[in-house]
């Protein structure tokens, strides 16, 4: 079944020719595999949280400098819609976090079929979630 | 064989193994420091300088912002070769990422260290 949806495409590959290969990809009509979204989160969570290191350590240094910044620090953090960010970053932490252990899985050999490989990009987007939700509960209750 | 790996005479390979263990440092020492302000809690100023205070913590968050600081260059390097492709723009970039780094490393030290 499989053979014969390869035999096809290549087939209609040929028939069209190289010149009728689309020119210009319009990204909305690309749907992405569940293991390319998570890929390219993995990414953008990165450059996210690469972006947030001067804050990060901002608030290290304040919290770390004296009681009075430390409670200015504790009521920045307060602020709901600081709670709002800090929750988007965390979610962007713990998505790396998970994604970058399926890479390190996978570097040993471990779950690299296409059929395993979708499952732990599956895995790796609900933990991230989960994650994220018990952040939540912690943060607002 | 993973040592040989690290030479100069496989820069890709070096680099893909470098990005693995410093985000293997890191994951490992993220768990620790979660499990660490769970047991302590460090809600109050003074507490949450202690939990800054023993000198294998602090060595131990040190190593972490090493590790942090190679992957970012690894992977914004990596991000800068994919979508910047003029070589100038992606050399003052390149350059710059460096630059930034740098201060980050000096600014966690003095932090850590201080």
């Amino acid at each position: 079944m499989q053979n014969n949806k390869l035999e096809n495409s290549q087939k209609i590959k040929q028939a069209n020719g190289q010149k009728n290969r689309p020119k210009n990809l319009n990204l909305l009509t690309i749907k992405l595999p569940i293991n390319a979204l998570v890929s390219i989160l993995h990414r953008a969570t990165g450059c996210v949280l690469f972006l947030m290191l001067p804050v990060i350590l901002l608030l290290l240094q304040w919290s770390l400098s004296s009681a009075l910044h430390f409670e200015t620090v504790i009521a920045i953090l307060h602020s709901p819609f600081i709670k709002l960010m800090l929750l988007g970053l965390a979610w962007a932490f713990f998505h790396h976090f998970f994604a970058g252990i399926r890479h390190l899985a996978m570097d040993v050999h471990w779950m690299t079929t296409l059929m395993k490989a979708r499952y732990t990009s599956k895995v790796v987007l609900v933990l991230g979630v989960i994650a994220t939700l018990i952040l939540a509960v912690k943060l607002w209750l | 064989m993973l040592i040989e790996l690290l030479t100069k005479r496989y820069p890709g390979m070096r680099a893909w193994l470098t990005q693995r263990l410093s985000g293997l440092v890191m994951a490992i020492y993220c768990v620790i420091a979660l499990i660490r302000f769970l047991v302590l809690q460090p809600n109050y100023y003074e507490a949450w300088v202690d939990f800054f205070q023993p000198w294998w913590w602090r060595l131990a968050s040190l190593l972490f912002w090493m590790s942090l600081l190679i992957h970012a260059w690894l992977g914004m390097r990596d991000v800068f070769k994919d979508y910047v492709p003029n070589p100038n723009i992606r050399g003052v970039l390149v350059k710059l990422l460096v630059v930034v780094l740098w201060l980050y490393l000096a600014w966690a030290t003095w932090l850590l260290l201080g």
